[in-house]
């Protein structure tokens, strides 16, 4: 994900504003693994190959 | 044989591009001539074609959403910024000019339902409209005040039901463009406040 999404997401929970803590990005400065928090929650949600997965967690793990 | 299969596996994870995705695009495409976006969503991007297309076209940043991991990641190998999302849940308030929603609206029997992506794809629940009515719910926090929504809804699905539903949240709805299939007609809406 493009660090300038930062500007347009927000928790799915509280809609407060997610903090991102990248522990992996490309050439182009592209976050490609890490983590977003919410500031005011303190849920985590993780980013995977390029994308921030923003379930919430009750149905992050719905796989068909 | 391996080749078939796969193609079948790869086929029930994430919806293909088809008449009704060409529809919406090049439908929003047209009507954004006029009414120019910065910033855009679409929700259940699925492969992402209806992201890239209106990408390329208009110039707008289009981004995908989609709940199926699977459809993500193809989204996210054609070029569109990918997050998995439910509806419009993690977006911020007022940030779109326009979101495209190209919905599950098959009504389906709740015996008939297979448990498969397809079918997350597909399923419009009993009514066709299980998903379109949180959608109209929810979208119009993230549009900005003058943004518009472009909803594809089939004759299956209830055009009328779809538009009464959308003023009950305070949208007005226009026919954008119409297209007759054997068995239900698609139509684009485009709504605003």
């Amino acid at each position: 994900m493009k660090q300038s999404l930062m500007d347009i997401i927000c928790c799915p929970l509280d809609k407060q504003e997610l903090e991102l803590d990248a522990t992996e990005t490309d050439d182009d400065e592209e976050v490609i693994s890490g983590t977003l928090t919410c500031t005011e929650c303190g849920e985590t949600y993780p980013i995977e190959d390029g994308i921030p997965n923003l379930l919430p967690p009750d149905m992050r793990d719905v796989e068909a | 044989m391996t080749d078939l299969a796969d193609r079948r596996d790869a086929e029930t994870e994430v919806y293909q591009p088809a008449e009704d995705s060409n529809l919406l695009a090049e439908a929003a495409i047209a009507d954004l001539e006029s009414h120019p976006a910065d910033l855009a969503l679409e929700v259940g991007t699925g492969s992402g074609y209806v992201a890239e297309t209106v990408a390329d076209e208009t110039g707008a940043r289009v981004l995908g959403s989609d709940l199926n991991p699977h459809a993500c990641r193809q989204a996210r190998e054609r070029g569109v910024e990918t997050v998995r999302a439910d509806l419009l849940e993690p977006f911020r308030a007022g940030v779109f000019d326009a979101v495209l929603f190209n919905p599950p609206y098959l009504p389906t029997d709740p015996d008939d339902e297979r448990d498969d992506w397809m079918e997350v794809a597909l399923s419009g629940g009993e009514d066709g409209r299980k998903v379109i009515e949180p959608f109209l719910e929810s979208v119009g926090r993230a549009l900005a005040p003058d943004g518009v929504v472009y909803l594809l809804v089939s004759s299956l699905t209830g055009v009328d039901e779809v538009v009464e539903l959308a003023d009950d949240e305070g949208f007005s709805a226009v026919a954008l463009r119409d297209e007759s299939f054997p068995f239900e007609t698609l139509t684009v809406l485009k709504l605003l406040r």
